[in-house]
């Protein structure tokens, strides 16, 4: 049984929708700028990839609004154009239709703005807590679309959205499900979070004054990851029912992969990572030197962008030299849970449109970042599969092969 | 604020804050349930009330608000906190 992507949605830095995305996205265009959110004065890490331009009230009610988390919100913005995108699922009974969503952090600006007002002594919004939880997002989309079977959300960091791309692809492979709304959403540009991670001293701090430049996966003078926001959305559906009601299929989601280092709670680990392509490899039952594209993790800071590309060494042997890998992040940040639903998204649109998308702000490689990393300009390509990494804190990779049909 | 000029503007906040009534169809002997609010509505509509009106609504008392009028008489026995 193989299983189709049929829909997408995207809300990101660079774009509102697929096709401003993908515009952007091979065009080089960058989505970091200075943080426009709130007063970012007092941190180290005064960048990041924002969405300037959105606004719920635009699809949501007032009464919405005040009940969501902007996570959900980046959410629902995706699934409306992912749902209408795949013309609807209405010739599947609702029981049938699943959420499998990604994030990381779920709704902290709520958890961030209310903690705030307890420390003064003041009330606390009463949607506080259905705001905060993580599955939010998914409740909200089930809600909004009528999708009244599983409802999942998973929570693994930077892989969230990656792990829940993949669960999906085992809820219709086991017959859990006939359609599957997935993806992931994340809303973290926010001073707690952005100060979380200056601590673990994970964030780049030297290009607060040149905020396009700093999310450099694989370049020289990289210093940490830029954070981002954003969400991703794919309807997922079987290749046979989606024939059958006149569906237009993108690509197929082949496999699925994922691996536990087991060693360290942040640091990464190449072994985990290989096992888990490997394992995505096996499960789409293909070769490692069918891999013509990987869309690389590669956040951009100075160790985790050397160890994926010895992970993919170590994958590919010298096939590594002759596949194309592209960061996304570069141009639109770290964006945590949503991630890997934006980097399946551009892994689609490469499947589709035989573009692969550059890595920006790459004009010097790091001597260990030795691999073609599509530097600063778009390549024609035609690519039959490609693979989306993602590799989050708890020493947990996963990654995803999407293939053509 | 005497407490003709509050009831209006009570009235006047919670038309806006309601989805389909009009401010001129609120009295204080309209019940929050009548004007669309349910339990969950209410305990938000009351929470946006402690900004506007810079009362803190708490504790047990609060529960058994149901009117237009207890909101009111509430407010008036209840003196602005000065966090809000």
């Amino acid at each position: 049984m193989r299983v189709v992507v049929t829909g997408m949605g995207i809300v990101s830095p660079i774009g509102i929708g697929v096709d401003q995305f993908w515009n952007a996205a091979i065009n080089g265009v960058s989505g970091i700028s200075s943080i426009q959110s709130f007063d970012a004065s007092n941190q180290h890490s005064r960048i990041a990839g924002e969405i300037n331009e959105f606004n719920p009230a635009c699809f949501l009610s007032a009464k919405q609004v005040t009940q969501t988390d902007r996570f959900t919100q980046l959410a629902l913005h995706a699934a409306n154009q992912a749902m209408a995108d795949a013309g609807g699922l209405d010739n599947y009974q609702p029981r049938r239709l699943a959420v499998s969503l990604g994030s990381g952090m779920g709704g902290f600006s709520t958890f961030e703005s209310s903690a705030t007002r307890k420390l003064q002594n003041k009330s606390i919004p009463p949607f506080s807590v259905p705001r905060i939880m993580a599955n939010s997002a998914a409740a909200w989309i089930a809600t909004q679309f009528g999708l009244k079977g599983v409802n999942l959300t998973c929570s693994t960091a930077c892989s969230s959205g990656a792990n829940a791309i993949g669960m999906a692809l085992d809820l219709l492979r086991s017959g859990k499900a006939d359609a599957v709304v997935t993806g992931g959403a994340e809303a973290c540009v926010l001073p707690l979070t952005m100060t979380g991670f200056e601590a673990l001293q994970a964030l780049s701090i030297n290009f607060n004054a040149d905020p396009v430049r700093a999310s450099r996966p694989f370049a020289q003078g990289r210093d940490g990851f830029v954070m981002g926001e954003g969400a991703g959305i794919l309807i997922l559906e079987k290749e046979e029912e989606a024939i059958k009601r006149g569906a237009r299929m993108y690509a197929q989601l082949a496999g699925y992969g994922c691996a536990c280092d087991a060693t360290h709670i942040v640091a990464p680990d190449m072994d985990g990572q290989v096992a888990a392509m490997q394992a995505a490899i096996d499960d789409a039952g293909i070769m490692p030197d069918q891999v013509d594209y990987i869309n690389a993790h590669a956040t951009s800071t100075p160790l985790g962008d050397v160890i994926e590309t010895n992970a993919i060494k170590q994958l590919l042997g010298e096939h590594a030299w002759e596949i194309a890998i592209s960061a996304t992040k570069s141009m639109v940040g770290h964006s945590i849970g949503a991630s890997a639903a934006i980097g399946s998204i551009a892994t689609i649109m490469s499947l589709h449109t035989g573009t692969i998308h550059p890595t920006i702000n790459l004009d010097v490689a790091d001597p260990q970042c030795d691999l073609n990393y599509t530097p600063n300009r778009a390549i024609q390509k035609k690519v039959q599969v490609g693979m989306c990494n993602a590799f989050g804190f708890g020493g947990n990779n996963a990654s995803l092969v999407f293939t053509t049909l | 604020m005497d407490i003709a000029e509050l009831e209006t503007k009570v009235i006047e906040f919670i038309a806006s804050k309601a989805e389909k009534v009009d401010a001129s169809n609120i009295t204080n002997a309209s019940r929050l349930e009548d004007l669309g609010f349910d339990s969950l509505d209410t305990v938000q509509l009351l929470f946006d009330a402690e900004e506007a009106f810079g009362v803190n609504f708490d504790g047990e008392e609060v529960r058994g608000l149901r009117s237009v009028g207890d909101i009111i008489d509430y407010i008036t026995r209840h003196p602005p906190t000065a966090s809000s």
